[in-house]
């Protein structure tokens, strides 16, 4: 009786589907991040492939061809930021997925695993995507 | 989706995700220990015969993987089915273009 009379007093959750609309004043928390920038990544890379093979093809056709992707890609700053960055989404997309199988079997599932984890697959892609990055700059 | 069942889809996505991880370690590995290669290792890696094949079945496996991705994202956002017909083709289009091109840089280069 008297939990009912309380629920009339409260206003009724609402639940709804959240639109474009809604993104600037939704927090998504670092688990949401993770499975957004997992698929943002999986897809960017689906649509980079069509610039990355002409780029595998110039560098094996000869020696000119490696040098000019040496000399005109990536010796020019932006295309290495974006080449960095599909590196990131590479290693990234890796990293979430293994974590995505390891789910798959009932492990870190709960709240303070999946927070922790999610967090983890940032921080080791970006550590690993500077190794590497680190690596062929130097 | 393409007609196969969702479990086989499922195993398959997971198959070729672990194909192409263990290829990204290799060569992320390779990067890391060697550096920039230079033209002449570069040529030498791809044409080993066991690192050529890995990277076919990789490549194959890469597009296989995205193009299963890409079908499963593009409904979730979008609604108008001549736009989602588009981005289907499109997709399936995009897979059977690469795995060819893939092919073709391989083993006819020259």
């Amino acid at each position: 009786m008297s939990e009912q009379s309380l629920q009339k007093t409260k206003a009724r959750p609402v639940y709804r589907n959240i639109g474009m609309g809604d993104l600037a004043n939704y927090r998504l928390p670092i688990i949401g991040v993770a499975s957004i920038v997992h698929r943002i990544t999986g897809v960017a890379l689906f649509v980079a492939i069509i610039a990355l093979l002409p780029m595998l093809q110039m560098s094996l056709k000869s020696e000119a061809g490696f040098e000019a992707f040496r000399t005109m890609i990536w010796g020019n700053l932006f295309a290495k930021i974006v080449l960095i960055s599909l590196l990131f989404a590479i290693v990234y997309h890796l990293v979430a997925g293994v974590r995505h199988m390891i789910q798959d079997g009932n492990k870190w599932l709960d709240l303070s695993a999946a927070r922790s984890t999610a967090t983890a697959a940032f921080v080791i892609s970006a550590v690993v995507t500077a190794a590497v990055a680190w690596r062929l700059v130097a | 989706m393409s007609g196969q069942s969702f479990t086989q889809e499922w195993w398959l996505q997971r198959i070729s995700a672990t194909v192409i991880g263990l290829y990204a370690l290799l060569v992320i590995a390779l990067l890391i220990i060697n550096g920039t290669p230079t033209f002449a290792q570069w040529q030498a890696l791809f044409n080993n015969t066991a690192f050529k094949a890995f990277t076919l079945l990789a490549l194959i496996a890469t597009f296989y993987h995205g193009l299963i991705g890409v079908l499963h994202v593009w409904p979730d956002y979008v609604k108008n089915a001549l736009v989602r017909s588009a981005l289907n083709a499109y997709s399936w289009l995009a897979a059977a273009a690469y795995s060819l091109w893939a092919v073709y840089i391989l083993f006819f280069l020259k």
